[in-house]
Formats: structure tokens, C-alpha cells, sequence
């Protein structure tokens, strides 16, 4: 299926792009395109920025300087007054999906509750149709029987596939992962990981910042390796695992292979 | 010691006293609660000037004491050509004192919710107010229930205070009484059991609400 959608359709664009957090520069120039249907791997140690892309990438981060282009369009316009400027953003957030670390599910909701709510307050979705997608997701990532519970109730790894559901059902072109089987237990990581994998099967276009290295091996058509605010490397999997170039790539692989 | 036949033959004046003690209770407790959500929320703004007014109304109402507030409403401002009488400034009074304690109680509230379902609420394509409204609200409010229900408590027995303008509630009630009687031990008695009563339903009903939200 993957290899019928077109290729070259940049779905992420990334130019230049610098963060500061004050004095700290946190990202220093970073330049990255992410074509549809492509999942493209993110790794390097604590601190590297890794987050801070990602963020970047639906404003969850404002970028110091730098452009952000999604689907084609410049997300971070600053031409655009602030109430036209907040419209925009809001729109192209619908088409970028994002799975957190810490899940940040909506604790007052049901886990249907959770799913239906974007849906129905943003898309203006009614009740029915937003219900209708939200079984379909909750099928899809296995939690059918979950519907009507509250996320307190869940394990981690499920609370994780409730979180890609209800990002899911916005019907995003893009989704970013962030660390998103990081706090689960290791025995969980498999399922959410599983889930991942079927979505980068049915050609959805993924930016991934993950230390699950297998992951990016079998999943990943790209690994981005940063550190200390730049892309250092960025090769296939298979190069980047085999045959790295730089020193620092190296070292982050051995360190990570030690169990840190 | 208690006089009993003055307390039986008193106590249904009293209780009508305290009807009027009731309804200015539920009349300031809801228009300071919306005072003191607006102001929460303007405490949030982006804009400076919102921000600024926002933090002199909490910080002037929290640095005066409620009877020179209420005596500024009452006996000042008709001198301003505005002449609220007691009942209008009594509401008026209690709801700013006790508004912005509400807002300091909710903005506690809105910052104990965790930053991560904002960010969640905006990754979904939320505004910024339907986020609020929808995803920190309601968790902000489950937080601070226990809290804003302190305040209305201290909003029951703080109507008291506008006896002192003459509103006839059940403290002015109960001294217009002694006039007639000069039997003090017994009014302020039945006014203090009025008082007990009406805030331990008050109690009663809070902790009903906070165990239903309870999630
Ligand atoms: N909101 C913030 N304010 C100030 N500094 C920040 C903020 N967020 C991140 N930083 C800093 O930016 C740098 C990069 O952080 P980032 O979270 O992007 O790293 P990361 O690669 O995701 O690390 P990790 O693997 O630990 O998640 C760190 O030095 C961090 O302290
Ligand atoms: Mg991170």
C-alpha cells in the first residue's frame, strides 16, 4: 500500500529553525523534510532537542527563528494578526496528531468521551459521527470494550492507544510521537509499539522520537540522529545501525546497546 | 438560666430573620463566584491591562476589611449620586469581598491542572478558550471545590456584617429583639444556632457535590 502513495510529497518541512529557551540555544539551525507516508525516526541523548522539534512541528514551541512547513504551508506566519494567526495554527494542528510521553488524556472523560471531543468541538462532527469513528479507532487499536471507562482505570499502554485513538479521529495527515512508550512498563511497550507499527503500514506519514532502537529499525524509512541542538546524521536505518558516520553517532549507539 | 418561654415565643421571628439571611447568602455566593471565575481568567489574560485590573480588585478587596467595604457602598457612594440601599449593597458588597477569594481559590485550581492537557487540548486543533472552557475548567473546579466551599462558608457568616447597614438579617433581627426583651443571652443564642445550622447544611450539601465529582 505504502509504495503506491507518491513519494515525493513533502508533508514536513523544517528550514533553519532555531530555539532558545532565554540564553539556551536549544535547537541551532535544524533543516529536515518529512515526505508522505515516511516515518522518520528521531534518536540522541537527553537533552539533544529531540522534544523540542517535535514541539515545534504543531507550535506546541514557538521556533526563535526558522520556518515550519506543513502539507505546504508556513505554520509559524508572523505576518498574520494574533486572532487570525491563532485560527491558522488551530487549523493546521487538526492535521498534525501528537502522542505524549505522559498520555495527557482528559481525566473527567470517558475514554469515548476522550476520543469524540475534538471531533465534535472542532470538526463540528455530531455526536453520532464522532461516536461512529471513535468505535471504529477503538477497534483498531484493540480497546473496544474500554469505551465507557475512565482513563484512570487503564494501564499505561492502554491509556497510550486511547491517546493515538483520540489523535487518530482528528484524521491527521501527520502524527508525532514523542517518547510515547517512555513511561510505560516494559511489558506494554510491545502492544503501543505494535500499534504504531500498523499505522506506518497503512501509509501514515510519522515523525517519531523514540529509544526504542528496533523500532527504528524495522519501522523507521529514515533515523535522524541529533545532538546537542543539531542533526548530526541522518542515513536508512540500516546505515545508521551498521555504519555510522560520526564519532558522537557512535557513541550514542554504544551507550544505548550498555543500557546507558 | 435560658429563659424558655422567650425562646419559644422568639424563635419564629428569628428563623424569618434568617430566611433574609438565606436569600443574601445565595445571592452573593453566586454573583461571587462568577466574579470570582471572570477574574481568574482575567488574572490569564495575555493583555497586561486585564492582567493589572484583575490583580488591583483581589489585592484592594484582600487588604480591607469587608465592614469598611460594605461602608463605602452603603454610605459613600450615595454621596457619588449612586444610593444602592442596604439590601443591593449588601449583595454587592459580599460579592466583591467574597469574589475575590473565589478567584485566588480558582486560579490555584486552574494552575494545579497539569500544563500537559492544555497541550494535548491545543494539539487537538482546541482554541485556547474552548480548551479552558472544555479540559482545564472542569478539572479546575473538581480541585477547588473543597476550597471555594471554605469561602462560602466564611460568605454565611460574614452576612452578619451587614446588619451594620441596617439590612435586616438575623443579626440585626436578633438585636432589635433584645431592645424590646433585654434578654441578649437568648437571642444571640438562637442566632448563633441559626448560624450553625445554616452553614453545617451548607457543609453537608458541599461534600455531597465534591464526592459526586470525585473521579
Ligand atoms: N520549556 C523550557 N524552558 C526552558 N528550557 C527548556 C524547556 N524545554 C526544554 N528545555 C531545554 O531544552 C533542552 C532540550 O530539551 P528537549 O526536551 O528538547 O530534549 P530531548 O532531546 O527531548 O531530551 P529527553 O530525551 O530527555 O526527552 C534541554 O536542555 C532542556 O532543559
Ligand atoms: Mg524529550
Amino acid at each position: 500500500m505504502k509504495d503506491n502513495i507518491k513519494k515525493d510529497d513533502i508533508m514536513v518541512e523544517l528550514r533553519e529553525l532555531h530555539k532558545y529557551f532565554g540564553d539556551n540555544e536549544v535547537l541551532k539551525g535544524i533543516n529536515l523534510k518529512v515526505q508522505r507516508s515516511e516515518v522518520v525516526v528521531v534518536i540522541g541523548p537527553s537533552g539533544s532537542g529531540k522534544s523540542t522539534l517535535l514541539r515545534c512541528v504543531n507550535m506546541l514551541e514557538e521556533p526563535t527563528s526558522g520556518e515550519i512547513y506543513v502539507e505546504g504551508e508556513l505554520l509559524n506566519d508572523t505576518s498574520l494578526n494574533h486572532k487570525a494567526y491563532q485560527k491558522h495554527l488551530n487549523r493546521i494542528r487538526t492535521e498534525v496528531g501528537m502522542v505524549f510521553q505522559q498520555f495527557n488524556l482528559f481525566p473527567h472523560m470517558t475514554v469515548l468521551g476522550n476520543i469524540i471531543e475534538a471531533p465534535i468541538q472542532v470538526q463540528n462532527k455530531t455526536k453520532a459521527e464522532a461516536i461512529e469513528i471513535a468505535e471504529k479507532l477503538l477497534d483498531k487499536v484493540g480497546l473496544a470494550d474500554k469505551r465507557d471507562v475512565y482513563p484512570s482505570t487503564l494501564s499505561g499502554g492502554q491509556k497510550q492507544r486511547v491517546a493515538i485513538a483520540r489523535a487518530l479521529a482528528m484524521n491527521p495527515d501527520v502524527m508525532l510521537f514523542d517518547e510515547a512508550t517512555s513511561a510505560l512498563d516494559p511489558e506494554l511497550v510491545g502492544d503501543v509499539l505494535h500499534v504504531m507499527e500498523d499505522l506506518a503500514k497503512e501509509g501514515m506519514t510519522m515523525l517519531v522520537v523514540t529509544h526504542e532502537m528496533g523500532f527504528a529499525n524495522k519501522v523507521g524509512d529514515r533515523v535522524v540522529f541529533m545532538d546537542g541542538g543539531y542533526i548530526v546524521e541522518e542515513s536508512t536505518p540500516q546505515e545508521m545501525f551498521t555504519n555510522p558516520k560520526h564519532e558522537r553517532t557512535k557513541k550514542f549507539l554504544v551507550d544505548i546497546v550498555d543500557g546507558k | 438560666m435560658l429563659d424558655w418561654g422567650i425562646i419559644v415565643h422568639y424563635f419564629p421571628f428569628l428563623v424569618k430573620a434568617a430566611v433574609m439571611t438565606v436569600q443574601i447568602s445565595i445571592l452573593s455566593l453566586i454573583l461571587g463566584f462568577l466574579v470570582g471565575l471572570i477574574a481568574a481568567l482575567m488574572k490569564l489574560s495575555r493583555n497586561v491591562l486585564i492582567r493589572g485590573a484583575a490583580g488591583f480588585y483581589v489585592w484592594i478587596i484582600r487588604s480591607t476589611p469587608l465592614l469598611v467595604q460594605l461602608f463605602i457602598i452603603y454610605f459613600g457612594l450615595p454621596q457619588l449620586g449612586i444610593d444602592l440601599g442596604p439590601f443591593l449593597s449588601g449583595v454587592l458588597g459580599l460579592a466583591l469581598n467574597t469574589g475575590a477569594y473565589n478567584a485566588e481559590t480558582i486560579r490555584g485550581g486552574i494552575s494545579s491542572v497539569p500544563p500537559g492537557q492544555m497541550e494535548a487540548a491545543r494539539s487537538l486543533g482546541m482554541s485556547s478558550g474552548r480548551s479552558m472552557k472544555r479540559i482545564i475548567l472542569p478539572q479546575a473546579m473538581r480541585m477547588a471545590i473543597p476550597a471555594l466551599g471554605n469561602n462560602f462558608i466564611i460568605l454565611i457568616k460574614d452576612t452578619s456584617l451587614v446588619s451594620t447597614i441596617t439590612l435586616v438579617e438575623l443579626t440585626l433581627a436578633a438585636q432589635r429583639l433584645i431592645g424590646s426583651t433585654y434578654k441578649p443571652f437568648e437571642m444571640y443564642i438562637m442566632a448563633a444556632f441559626l448560624y450553625a445550622l445554616m452553614t453545617t447544611a451548607t457543609s453537608y450539601m458541599l461534600k455531597r457535590v465534591e464526592n459526586k465529582m470525585a473521579i
